[in-house]
């Protein structure tokens, strides 16, 4: 009877959680296709619609346009930064050289630096060479934050992969290069994917950069949300529309490698 | 030579995007600039904008503000993500499915997340601030974020509700490493939870948990998107943080001496605590070897 | 075709001396065993050859080029690793197939080769299997495949049939032994097994603490042990080994007395194989003592009797019976050789060399 109740509690643990966790999500969802009056009621009863959606996108939103400037920005940081990362990461896995602790230590130490910092020199510099509100200027500064983070995962990755099979390659006769790409990329394939998405809902979630270094033509779409705040107030319903313009990319990729991103986050925490 | 080949892109990366730009806001640190008057810096000024930091009292307050927004929302991440990974560890499909969702916060813009409770908040129309009212007759008619107090515990809401399912999964690969046969041992010598839980599950959990909390105090150093578009420091300087507040020296100001000033404390605190970490964790390695 | 030469080399994993000093050669053509208990060191000596361990110093050479600085992949070698390396995103036949594909093997020699290795190694139905996806033996013999598929200059064989179960072992040691007779190339090859190294070496390597304490072919090896660790480690049952002394031209212990051919010494132990010894009546046989076991083989019976604080073995008739703890009498058999050691060195006494020592 007693053990019964433990069981019951335990469930309704887990639904009290679930709740919390979604609730706000799903309350931006709903508001997203509420009509502007629905949204101020608390009411459930209502008919849905897609009018914010349309509204957003067109003018003068034109959420658009920090759609395409959220998926240029991520999608260039994380080719540029995975690669190196990766290569970076294979070599400070692989090879004992000199001053490799020290190097580790320098791109490590770099993700303790707060992003004001970073950005109020790189402010000063693109405003000289008149790269302020450039998507290229959000790209370089995004690398800052995102690169050292990239090669410190993809390098937990690699560790964990046996150097057995690249011994065995460099007798049946590969170069090193070759052995990474015949036997190092595609073991470490799923490691490098989870890490470039993470990569990517850093970089596609980054506020601060984009709120300083831009004003009008690189927006993106998290600073996008604080154009809603009008002199007739907080438009709510089109911020949640926007909302949901930012979450449900995201959302998606996080679910769809479900597994390797639980295992990216909890690499942390093993090393 | 190819270890360092390989090593050679990413490394200029880094040196170009955050070593150069610290050495830049270093040296700026020690000048007077003001770029609503000049476009170039002005000459140097010794240590004059640290020292103005320690005698002006929007720093004192934000370090005050940081101060307690670090300490909650750290020691409330860590309770709740500890107490989540025990719940979650055992198998069944209700407990997979709570771990899936868990996953959703952190894939969520913290900005969007500032505007979801600020919405959630609104004491007219937000659907928390009702609901909570109606629950709880003595919550009705609260002003929320129009409440100093109350809005620096939204704020530490928000951040918890961020991070401690990330946390969650740190502390839950940290019990997956804890062998089970320690604690089957003691559950049949018939210990209680309690006593399973303090002798043995947490001193296992030292290391990870140590790893957990310095990670989250860094992050919540650094927090600065939710305070724009949640509280915008308000009300007053109630929730002006450390990092909003370099903010607003160095952009709604444009006094770049003394916000490169201020960021450099930031990060002396933000490197005494991670040295502080590397060296317990060193420590704690040590004796776990020994 | 080359022989290698190791001079001099020295493996250090930090502060820690895997393998001070080693001074080798291995002919071109030969079979090499290597022998020795666990961590002695023989994975390292051939990772040193196969260039995959940096020699901490020394020079390792192969067909008369000092190749220290070279790269594993030149230096025309296949290996059978100890622990597989296989490429777990391969198939079997893409594992049997890359070390032929690197070499610019054209399409259909590939095809025809890696099957006919399969068949060698009996993988021909696991072919579109993933490691995964094998038992461990399977696995060991898909890294056998990928050894054998080309012909190198040399192979290096980590006990490459150790998980395999016992009469697939006898077949592939009939294979290896084939292959080694048809090509000539030559083998260095680790094993724990005393039969697979007495059966397959042209001459065997017996290593201790990084160190070879003695090279010579196998029926030396068995018959002139150089020092007791070679003598107690060949040979199953192990040899007997007895402390005692010399003393006018009788080596003596409790139970034992042996006429040796050697001035008078104390700590002196005299070892004999079970093999060498038979059971008899006679009342004055050299080892007296009282049955303590006795253990059917299947061909023979071991028997093992105490005397003192020593146990003697004698490999016995199958059909031997008799009482735990009665009477028993060892003698040694016709031309049956005893062995003895210096006690405080474990050096083979010399001046008697086995021959003649015959009873
Ligand atoms: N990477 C390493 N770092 C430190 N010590 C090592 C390393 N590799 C091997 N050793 C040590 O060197 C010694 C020789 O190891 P090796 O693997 O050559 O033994 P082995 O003779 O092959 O043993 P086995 O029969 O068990 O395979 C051992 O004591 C081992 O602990
Ligand atoms: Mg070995």
């Amino acid at each position: 009877m007693k053990r019964h109740l433990a069981w019951w509690g335990e469930r309704a643990l887990l639904v009290l959680v679930s709740v919390i966790v979604l609730f706000p999500i799903a309350w931006m969802f709903l508001t997203a296709f509420k009509r502007p009056r629905d949204a101020y009621s608390l009411s459930l009863d209502f008919s849905p619609t897609l009018q914010n959606f349309v509204t957003v996108f067109a003018d003068p939103w034109n959420l658009g346009d920090m759609v395409l400037n959220s998926v240029i920005v991520a999608t260039v940081t994380v080719l540029i930064a995975v690669p190196c990362a990766s290569l970076a990461a294979y070599s400070f896995s692989r090879f004992r050289v000199r001053g490799r602790k020290f190097l580790f230590f320098l791109i490590l130490s770099t993700q303790f630096i707060p992003a004001v910092v970073i950005v109020l020199p790189f402010f000063l510099m693109f405003r000289t060479l008149g790269l302020l509100d450039t998507r290229l200027a959000l790209i370089v500064v995004n690398l800052a934050i995102v690169t050292p983070f990239v090669i410190w995962m993809i390098k937990g990755f690699i560790d964990a992969i046996p150097t057995d099979s690249e011994e065995a390659a460099m007798i049946d006769g590969a170069s090193r290069l070759r052995v990474i790409k015949d036997i190092v990329l595609p073991m470490a394939a799923p490691g490098i994917l989870t890490s470039s998405i993470f990569c990517f809902i850093l970089t596609w979630n980054e506020f601060l950069f984009a709120l300083i270094l831009t004003r009008r033509d690189a927006v993106t779409l998290p600073v996008g949300l604080v154009s809603f705040r009008t002199e007739r107030g907080d438009l709510w319903e089109l911020m949640s529309a926007a909302g949901v313009m930012i979450t449900v990319p995201i959302f998606i990729m996080a679910l769809l490698i479900q597994k390797h991103f639980t295992r990216g986050m909890t690499a942390g925490a093993v090393k | 030579m190819l270890p360092y080949w390989l090593l050679i892109p990413a490394f200029v990366i880094v040196l170009a995007t955050t070593i150069y730009p610290l050495a830049y806001s270093f040296v700026t640190s020690f000048r007077e600039w003001d770029l609503t008057k000049q476009r170039r810096p002005d000459g140097f000024v010794g240590f004059d904008n640290y020292l103005h930091a320690a005698s002006e009292s929007g720093f004192q307050n934000s370090l005050w503000v940081t101060t307690i927004f670090v300490v909650t929302s750290v020691a409330l991440t860590l309770v709740i993500a500890m107490s989540l990974a025990l719940l979650l560890r055992r198998k069944g499909r209700m407990h997979t499915f709570t771990r899936i969702v868990l996953i959703l916060p952190f894939a969520m813009s913290p900005a969007l997340i500032g505007v979801s409770y600020r919405f959630m908040f609104n004491p007219e129309f937000g659907v928390l601030a009702k609901g909570l009212g109606a629950v709880f007759p003595a919550l009705e008619g609260m002003p929320w974020l129009a409440d100093p107090n109350l809005a620096m515990a939204i704020l530490v809401l928000t951040d918890v509700w961020h991070w401690a399912p990330y946390m969650t999964f740190m502390c839950l690969g940290g019990l997956a490493s804890i062998p089970r046969e320690t604690e089957e041992a003691a559950r049949i010598d018939g210990a209680s939870y309690l006593r399973i839980f303090f002798g043995i599950i947490l001193p296992q959990m030292k290391g990870v948990l140590l790893v957990t909390a310095v990670l989250k105090t860094i992050f919540a150093l650094k927090m600065f998107d939710q305070v724009v578009t949640l509280t915008g420091g308000g009300p007053g300087t109630s929730t002006e943080t450390l990092a909003f507040f370099v903010f607003n020296v160095g952009f709604k100001w444009y006094d770049m001496g003394y916000a490169s000033a201020l960021a450099w404390i930031l990060t002396a605190i933000m490197m005494l605590i991670s040295i502080w970490y590397v060296r317990m964790l060193l420590s704690d390695r040590k004796m776990a070897t020994a | 075709m080359a022989d290698v030469r190791l001079v001099d080399i020295e493996k250090k994993y930090g502060n820690f001396l895997a393998v001070p000093q080693l001074n080798l050669t291995i002919e071109d053509g030969e079979f090499l065993v290597l022998l020795g208990p666990s961590g002695c060191g023989k994975t390292t000596t051939m990772r040193m050859i196969a260039g995959l361990e940096e020699i901490t110093s020394g020079d390792i050479e192969i067909a008369g080029k000092r190749i220290n600085d070279k790269p594993p992949k030149d230096r025309d070698i296949a290996m059978v690793f100890q622990n597989y390396g296989l490429y777990p995103h391969m198939t079997v036949r893409q594992n049997i197939d890359y070390p032929l594909k690197l070499r610019g093997v054209d399409r259909a020699a590939r095809t025809r080769r890696v099957q006919e290795t399969a068949e060698k190694v009996e993988l021909e139905a696991l072919l579109e299997r993933r490691p995964s996806e094998l038992s461990g033996g399977q696995r060991q013999r898909v890294a056998l495949a990928r050894a054998i598929v080309r012909t190198p200059s040399i192979f290096l064989m980590d006990e490459p049939l150790s998980n395999l179960d016992a009469k697939l072992r006898v077949t592939m040691r009939a294979e290896l032994k084939h292959l080694h007779h048809e090509l000539g190339v030559t083998t260095v090859y680790v094993t724990h097994d005393q039969m697979e190294a007495m059966t397959l070496a042209s001459r065997i390597a017996i290593m201790r603490e990084g160190r070879i304490v003695q090279l010579d072919t196998p029926k030396r090896i068995y018959s002139e042990p150089a020092d007791l660790f070679v003598a107690g480690f060949i040979g199953s049952p192990s040899m007997n080994l007895i402390d005692g002394a010399i003393a006018g031209g009788v080596f003596t212990a409790p139970g034992v007395s042996f006429p040796v051919d050697q001035p008078d010494r104390d700590d002196v132990v005299l070892g004999i194989r079970p093999e060498d010894l038979e059971i008899s009546t006679a009342p004055d046989a050299p080892v007296i003592g009282k049955l303590y076991a006795l253990e059917l083989t299947g061909e023979s019976t071991l028997v093992t009797l105490r005397t003192g604080a020593n146990s003697v073995c004698a490999r016995g008739p199958a059909d031997h019976e008799a009482e735990i703890n009665a009477p028993c009498h060892f003698v040694p058999k016709p031309g049956a050789r005893v062995h003895l050691f210096d006690r405080p060195s474990g050096h083979r006494l010399d001046g008697l060399s086995a021959k003649g020592q015959t009873l």
